[in-house]
């Protein structure tokens, strides 16, 4: 297959680019009046400026000021064996499904010793062959109104991730879904992933995000959907690390039924301008949500977390608890909000964010907020940012460490706090491997 | 739970005291907005042309600029800005000598709002007075206690006054703090505005009383929109208080001012509002739009501005009192209690730009909402590069009475300097059923244990009002809200 790019403008070119695309675009009729519906949304919304007030301090423009091919297919390039292996994380290898600019790859994929009944397969085909579930789920999270990146992938995705888990089903081992991106040119890339995790059912699932042979720099607009039904269980792990070149908007928006729990990390140590949108909807009571994320950022590179906790129903718990560590000329966002409706009562929601400036070029902005409209909850946020406890710094320091030594062991337990929640051991040593690498720089 | 609803209903459709109108002889400006208008308010008021072309330019850039309304957690229809009159004065008699020149009427309406114009000397001296600058619709009728003060060199009168006889000063400061350019009503008060308080203390000079002004609005049909200047020179303390209300009216009335304060090196500056403007009825009919900016500047080292609000009125409060630290160990304090009911919205909070270093900034923001209104609180604390070993302590607690109220959070907060030590916390909740039942098992009935609780709650900001507004806010706070549990 050859790599099929197309030039591509801000504003109506968009327009002109859907209208000549949109039908060698994978879906059916259904699927095409979701795109339909998408660009239209898109261009009514435009790409974010200043004004909107929730990319107020990331601006995306400048990402889309250079004119992006756009990727619909799979790129040409071959990554073997060996090289995708660069990727995995020791001690999780039995699931593992690899991406290509979110094209699945047959051959580079592991996922034989699933679970009867567990569906994973890229989701232009899906959309033909698991219909009846396209049909119920595909789009029905991600409001293409809600956010111009969502519809924007909404419309002009090529390809993705699907993954379905019936009723009642355990899948022990953690699937491990490696994104490969790929590019010698600039390129947008939106990879549109769809899980569906059915009643009393458990999935833990861990993705990693990794540039291979990448020329140029890309953007990548990637929108997760995840649907929790009743009683089930979902750890979900995002991993962004080796993604220099990559500006990506990552938007994974979850719908949480009765008695559900669902686990999210968030750990990003390398990127070049990242933003992360993390939106939980809890439509039913009894249900469970952590969220728990992590910077490390440095240079010029600008990292955002964007969280929405939005509480529909009564009885519910949420947690939040984000950290950063900046140096150099990096920025840190993070924009969390919980939203408690109407008559959504005895809610817990708690939101925390710390963070430590390391330099004095760095730069974090921190809105964390409150929207509630029930009156027996709890909810409270906190926010704090500092630098490192001279007191500490002095006791180690009398101890015989080195001032390096003594900040690098104060920075790793401060980071340490948001990854103590991964439940998957692998994965934890996996990322304080990374985290320790990270703070020696 | 059914009693305690049913007594926050009662509670909760108490009657504004202070809806009666004075019949007094008002001359009013046509109605409506145009560079005619705001020639007849400069003539009214005797400007100097200098003054009028100020008027001229901010009218010009209002012109230009959109009616914000949407960013804000706020709803109401466009206002119309040419069905509203911008000038209402009572008509004088001559120029005032003394009290006993003012019109009667005047006298009785300022005093059925508790607020006494003779200067009563009490037995323990001027030092327990308050001078107070009366403002009725558009004009400034009487100042208290300006010969005491001015022996020490304080002026205190009204902007038009300060206009005619300290224009050096005026010049100097008005617009240095809120420019006209600075927002849409902030340019809308500088083309239209009537009058308002002046007040300068001089280097080194203690001010021996409160300072206060009264707003009242009492002519239908108009709004208000005065200017108040504060300058505390080099050492100065001024303490400064500030009280409004106004009729009740079906009609929505708009309320726009600006206050700018200028804190020199080591002066202090203490400004604290009571606002209970007519919040509007049960059904959310009229009520004062409170669109209000504030701001102050701690221009020299060691200064320190502080700013405490009860805010309980109007239908709607769009209001951010600020403090741009930029002298090196300067302090900004904002101290605020905002209460809503039936379906009054408020939209209100602080900013505090550190510039200098060792600046300090205390937040600490109360919000209680109840009946079916909505209560955000909006901050912005910035650090900016440079500012070293700045300090920021933020605390804002929602409090929810009753089921169909919203209480809203949007702390906003940028860093810049590696030495910052920022602080936030919230807190949303409602009162809680086992502090209840605590004082009802020692024998406090529900409705005084929540009064209580929420003058508990209110405590840390209530404490830095000055003695008599505490006491009024105390009460102000019960009649809003004595027995409501949610």
């Amino acid at each position: 297959m050859n790599a099929t790019v197309e030039k591509i403008k801000t504003g109506d070119k968009f327009a002109e680019l859907f209208d000549r695309l949109h039908t060698q675009l994978p879906g059916n009729a259904s699927i095409q009046s979701i795109r339909k519906n998408a660009i239209a949304a898109f261009l009514k919304q435009g790409i974010p400026t200043r004004k909107n007030e929730e990319y107020k301090y990331s601006l995306p423009e400048k990402l889309f000021k250079t004119n992006y091919s756009l990727a619909t297919k799979l790129p040409s390039l071959q990554i073997t064996a060996d090289d995708s292996k660069t990727f995995d994380i020791s001690g999780i290898t039995q699931n593992k499904i690899v991406l290509i600019n979110g094209f699945y790859s047959q051959q580079l994929s592991s996922v034989n010793n699933l679970t009867k009944g567990v569906i994973v397969s890229d989701i232009s085909t899906s959309f033909e062959k698991h219909a009846a579930h396209i049909e119920k789920h595909f789009a029905k999270y991600a409001n293409v109104d809600a956010d111009p990146f969502i519809a924007l992938n909404s419309a002009l995705n090529a390809n993705g991730l699907f993954i379905f888990v019936p009723e009642n089903t355990v899948v022990e081992q953690p699937i491990h879904i490696i994104n490969i991106i790929t590019a010698n040119e600039l390129s947008l890339i939106q990879p549109r992933n769809l899980f569906i995790i059915e009643k009393n059912a458990e999935i833990k699932i861990i993705e990693s995000l990794d540039a291979y042979k990448l020329s140029t720099n890309v953007v990548v607009n990637m929108v997760t959907e995840i649907s929790v039904a009743e009683q089930s269980k979902v750890q979900y792990y995002k991993l962004q690390n080796d993604c220099e070149k990559i500006a990506q908007i990552n938007t994974t928006q979850v719908y949480q039924l009765e008695n559900s729990h669902f686990d999210t990390n968030t750990v990003t140590l390398n990127g070049d301008w990242v933003r992360n949108n993390l939106n939980i909807v809890v439509d039913a009571e009894n249900c469970e949500t952590h969220l728990n994320g992590l910077f490390i950022s440095k240079n010029n590179q600008h990292i955002d977390n964007h969280t929405l906790v939005d509480h529909q129903k009564p009885n519910c718990q949420s947690n939040q608890l984000y950290k950063g560590v900046l140096s150099g000329k990096s920025t840190g966002v993070f924009n969390g909000k919980i939203y408690v409706r109407r008559d959504a009562q005895k809610i817990n929601a708690y939101q925390s964010s710390k963070n430590i400036l390391l330099s004095d070029d760095a730069t974090i902005n921190t809105k964390p907020e409150l929207e509630i409209y029930a009156d027996d909850v709890k909810c409270s946020h906190g926010s704090s940012t500092g630098q490192l406890n001279e007191d500490a710094l002095f006791y180690l320091r009398a101890r015989g460490l080195s001032t390096d030594s003594a900040k690098r062991m104060l920075l790793y337990a401060f980071a340490s706090d948001a990854i103590n929640t991964i439940r998957i051991d692998v994965l934890k040593e996996h990322i304080d491997k990374l985290i320790e690498k990270q703070l020696i720089q | 739970m059914s009693d305690t609803n049913q007594l926050l209903e009662e509670i909760t459709g108490s009657e504004y005291k202070y809806g009666w109108t004075t019949n007094i002889d008002t001359e009013t400006a046509p109605k409506g907005i145009n560079a005619e208008v705001i020639r007849f308010i400069s003539q009214k008021k005797n400007e100097p042309t200098w003054m009028l072309e100020l008027r001229l330019k901010a009218f010009r850039h209002w012109l230009t600029l959109e009616e914000p309304r949407h960013w804000a957690k706020i709803q109401y229809p466009a206002i119309n800005f040419n069905d509203i009159i911008y000038f209402a004065a009572p008509k004088p008699k001559k120029q005032l000598k003394n009290l006993n020149e003012v019109d009667p009427e005047l006298l009785k309406t300022f005093e059925k709002l508790g607020i006494s114009l003779e200067e009563q000397k009490r037995l323990s001296g001027v030092e327990s007075s308050i001078a107070v600058d009366a403002v009725i619709d558009s004009v400034s009728v009487k100042t208290t206690f300006k010969e005491v003060l001015a022996e020490k060199g304080i002026i205190f009168c009204s902007f038009s006054e300060a206009v005619q006889e300290h224009p050096e000063l005026v010049k100097e400061y008005m617009g240095s703090v809120v420019p006209y350019t600075d927002n849409f009503y902030a340019a809308l008060n500088a083309a239209v505005f009537s009058d308002g308080s002046f007040c300068y203390v001089p280097k080194g000079v203690r001010c021996p009383m409160e300072l206060s002004t009264y707003f009242r609005i009492n002519s239908a049909g108009t709004g208000q929109f005065e200017r108040t200047l504060i300058i505390a020179d080099e050492g100065a303390y001024v303490s400064y208080l500030e009280g409004c209300t106004a009729p009740k009216r079906d009609e929505n009335q708009l309320h726009a001012a600006v206050v700018e304060i200028v804190a020199h090196k080591n002066a202090e500056v203490k400004y604290s509002t009571v606002q209970n403007w007519y919040p509007g009825d049960k059904d959310g009919k009229g009520g004062i739009y409170n669109f209000v900016t504030k701001r102050g500047i701690c221009i020299g080292n060691n200064s320190k501005i502080s700013w405490t609000q009860v805010e309980t009125g109007s239908a709607i409060t769009w209001k951010y009192p600020s403090v741009i630290l930029k002298g090196d160990n300067s302090i900004g304090e904002f101290y605020s209690v905002a209460v809503t009911n039936n379906l009054q919205q408020a939209d209100t909070g602080t900013k505090m730009t550190h510039i200098g270093k060792n600046t300090r900034s205390t937040i600490v923001s109360k919000g209680i909402s109840a009946g079916k209104s909505n209560n955000s609180y909006r901050g912005l604390v910035r650090i900016n590069k440079g500012a070293h070993n700045a300090r920021n302590f933020s605390q804002c607690d929602s409090l929810l009475m009753g089921d169909k109220c919203g209480a809203h959070t949007f702390p906003y907060i940028e860093i810049k300097d590696k030495s910052a030590i920022v602080e936030h916390e919230a807190t949303t909740s409602k009162i809680g059923e086992d502090q209840l039942f605590y004082c009802n098992q020692r024998g406090i009935e529900t409705e005084k244990a929540i009064g209580l609780i929420v003058n508990g709650y209110c405590k840390e900001v209530l404490n830095q009002l000055p003695m008599e507004f505490a006491v009024e806010s105390q009460k102000l706070l019960a009649v809003s809200l004595e027995g409501s549990v949610g």
